[in-house]
């Protein structure tokens, strides 16, 4: 019965900086994702939730994007890295959830200026994804030098990034598979 | 539990604490994890999921 839903992967694109080549990313791999069959997606834009600092955490949930989760088999998050780590407002955002996340699967895709790909940003973010309840995959998709994988209308100019989102998705969407099978069959 | 959209038994399939829970309800707040202890049950038919605190079944 499982296997008739079509799986939902929706992509956060983790940061409102303006300017911000991370658009380009996610919506590269939001593209990729939409050519695979069986797969439904949507662009989640930090930029776009209606988010408060007047509090965090679930007193601040925005519905749609708590539905959007609650659907969700796997999530995508798209995010730059500052600093050596995420957007605050990134985790402003993901904070507004918990449950949501509950035995779902994530991949997550690093941006950068520079040449480590976001592998940095990747690190940190991944025992905030463990204690969300999200389970990691071991491959990730990292944008080194991005101003050299997309031009700045957001064309792709480097096409190997076609055969790495490729693995990433394909790791993604067996995880996504297995723990929707786990979530609606497999007892604790 | 039943699914409450098909009515499908759902599958009782994990277990998670929210700490930020108990500042609103101490009273559920499970002594030995400190937080609230809460079951995640997912629909096998049509994949509607439900949280519930434990203490709700008397677990």
């Amino acid at each position: 019965m499982s296997t008739e839903r079509p799986l939902f992967i929706p992509v956060i694109l983790g940061t409102p900086r303006q300017g911000r080549m991370s658009e380009h990313a996610a919506r590269f791999v939001l593209r990729e994702i939409e050519k695979r069959e069986g797969i439904e997606t949507e662009l989640i834009d930090v930029r776009e939730l209606p988010l408060t600092t007047e509090d965090a955490g679930g007193a601040i949930k925005v519905e749609s994007f708590a539905q959007a989760v609650v659907r969700a088999d796997a999530l995508v998050i798209v995010t730059p890295e500052y600093n050596h780590g995420y957007p605050g407002i990134l985790k402003h955002a993901l904070d507004t959830n918990l449950k949501e996340y509950v035995h779902k699967a994530v991949g997550i895709c690093g941006v950068s200026a520079g040449g480590f790909g976001g592998t940095r940003v990747i690190e940190n973010l991944l025992p905030v994804m463990r204690e969300l309840g999200l389970v990691t995959i071991f491959w990730d998709l990292n944008f080194s030098s991005v101003g050299k994988v997309f031009d700045r209308t957001g064309v792709l100019l480097d096409e190997s990034y076609v055969k790495r989102a490729d693995k990433f998705l394909s790791e993604l969407i067996w995880m996504a598979k297995v723990l929707r099978h786990g979530r609606e069959s497999v007892k604790l | 539990m039943l699914c409450p959209n098909c009515g499908a038994e759902m599958n009782h399939h994990a277990d998670k604490i929210d700490y930020n829970a108990g500042l609103d309800e101490p009273d559920l707040i499970d002594e030995v994890f400190g937080g609230v202890l809460e079951e995640a049950h997912t629909c096998p038919h049509c994949g509607h999921t439900e949280v519930r605190a434990a203490r709700a079944e008397g677990s």
